[in-house]
């Protein structure tokens, strides 16, 4: 059984190997070996310059301003308060969340571009806090939105406000500040607990499902039965067709 | 005891309407207590003739045992510098009661709110859209029948926790400070 050698690039007529960058066909498992560097070395540098947006609910706000300024002074971490969603990389959610001001929360967590972080800073954002029996507040934020961390205290100090924005710059040093994409993995689960709150006809101006796709993070269950819901209440605001749960070919992943 | 606040004009708008008590409970405060149907004309008389002008709150009680509502409308007076409680009791059911919006234009945001905590309707009152709870769908939450801590058990789902994680934090040199 004979070989046939079949060489990469044919030398021709207008091709030049000495110039033509593209002379080579890059292999798949390469082109990732690349990506994953450029990725290392882009986290590296993102873990030190974070702007976060402040949305201060509760009274655990309070102990922002001496986080920030002079005393505490979280800017030599490269943290800095931004004051607009899509400008934010960390969204900090200090404190409870009414199911009024959880929708706001949404809306501006959606507005902002990934890679994106949550932190929910005090008690009452990790289980209600001492609002745990209220009809009013939030239990746990992590069914409406990804969480990455949760700083517990009622309030806390700065201390360990610091302590959690050095957790956090760990993690995306790491290259595991990823949680931003599981909102999209499983769009159609967080989806389903805002509608459980704010009823059937729930959307937001975002489109999330193009989003999605634009960064290819289309998953099993990033379409269902809560996103279906979008077809029909919020078309003006989605990309159309709306693909249905049936319909979209499932990723293997 | 201190000495009476009734100024001459107070006592003759009381002695105007069938009053059910008169009672001073501090040294700037009145609490009077009528019949429902005669609260609108004791606003107006006092608005009109003391100097009440300032209606600084409406507020609502819920009395499971008698069925009833209490409501209490604080008027303020920067003539003599005296706040007057009057409060005035109405059946939960039907639950209605008309409005002073016509008297005092700030009453349009305590009734609204009161309607929304409480259901009881004001006729008359400009707008008793949801105020605060728009994300609401349940009963009036402040009513005693409404059982938060059930509502709550079946609408949302408890954190988890493990005792383990304290530890982990605490090798850490974090933990609990006493
Ligand atoms: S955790 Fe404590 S300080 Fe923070 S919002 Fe709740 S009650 Fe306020």
């Amino acid at each position: 059984m004979s070989q046939t050698v079949i060489p990469i690039h044919q030398p021709s007529a207008d091709h030049n190997p000495d110039t033509d960058i593209a002379c080579r066909t890059v292999e798949p498992q390469e082109k990732n070996l690349l990506r994953r560097v450029i990725d290392r070395v882009a986290d590296h540098c993102r873990a030190r310059s974070l702007f976060i947006l402040h949305y201060c609910t509760g009274c655990g706000a309070i102990e922002l301003p001496p986080t920030i300024t002079s005393r505490f002074d979280s800017e030599r971490l490269g943290i800095q308060p931004m004051v607009t969603p899509r400008q934010a990389d960390i969204l900090l959610i200090t404190g409870y969340l009414s199911v009024k001001t959880l929708k706001r929360v949404i809306l501006t967590y959606e507005q902002m571009q990934g890679p994106k972080y949550v932190i929910g800073m005090g008690s009452c954002s990790i289980n209600g806090g001492m609002y745990w029996h209220s009809y009013a507040t939030v239990k746990r934020l992590q069914e409406y939105m990804p969480v990455d961390m949760y700083i517990a205290g009622c309030m806390p100090r700065p201390e360990a406000i610091q302590q959690g924005f050095l957790q956090l710059m760990a993690k995306i040093d790491r290259g595991e500040g990823t949680a931003w994409k599981d909102y999209y993995h499983n769009y159609n689960t967080y989806l389903g607990h805002q509608q459980a709150l704010f009823g059937p006809d729930w959307h937001t101006p975002t489109d999330v499902i193009a989003e999605a796709r634009h960064y290819d993070l289309l998953s099993d269950n990033t379409l269902g039965e809560h996103t279906d819901l979008l077809a029909k209440f919020a078309s003006e605001y989605v990309t159309h067709p709306i693909p249905s749960a049936k319909a979209i070919p499932r990723s293997t992943s | 005891m201190p000495q009476s606040i009734v100024t001459d004009d107070l006592d003759a708008v009381l002695h105007e309407l069938p009053t059910l008590s008169v009672e001073q409970t501090a040294p700037r405060r009145l609490k009077v207590c009528i019949k429902a149907e005669t609260l609108p004309a004791l606003l107006e008389l006092l608005k009109g003739s003391s100097g009440y002008l300032h209606l600084s709150a409406i507020s609502c009680v819920d009395w499971p045992d008698t069925e009833e509502f209490e409501l209490v409308y604080h008027l303020w007076s920067y003539e003599v510098k005296q706040l007057v409680s009057a409060h005035i009791w109405i059946p939960k059911q039907p639950g209605r009661f008309v409005s002073v919006y016509d008297i005092h234009a700030p009453a349009a945001f305590f009734e609204r709110d009161i309607h929304e905590m409480f259901g009881v309707h004001f006729e008359g009152s400009p707008n008793l859209e949801p105020f605060i709870l728009t994300e609401w769908y349940g009963p009036p939450p402040m009513l005693k029948s409404f059982n938060s801590r059930a509502y709550v058990e079946e609408t949302f789902q408890w954190q988890q926790y493990s005792p383990e994680w304290l530890k982990e934090l605490e090798a850490k040199g974090g933990g609990i400070v006493e």
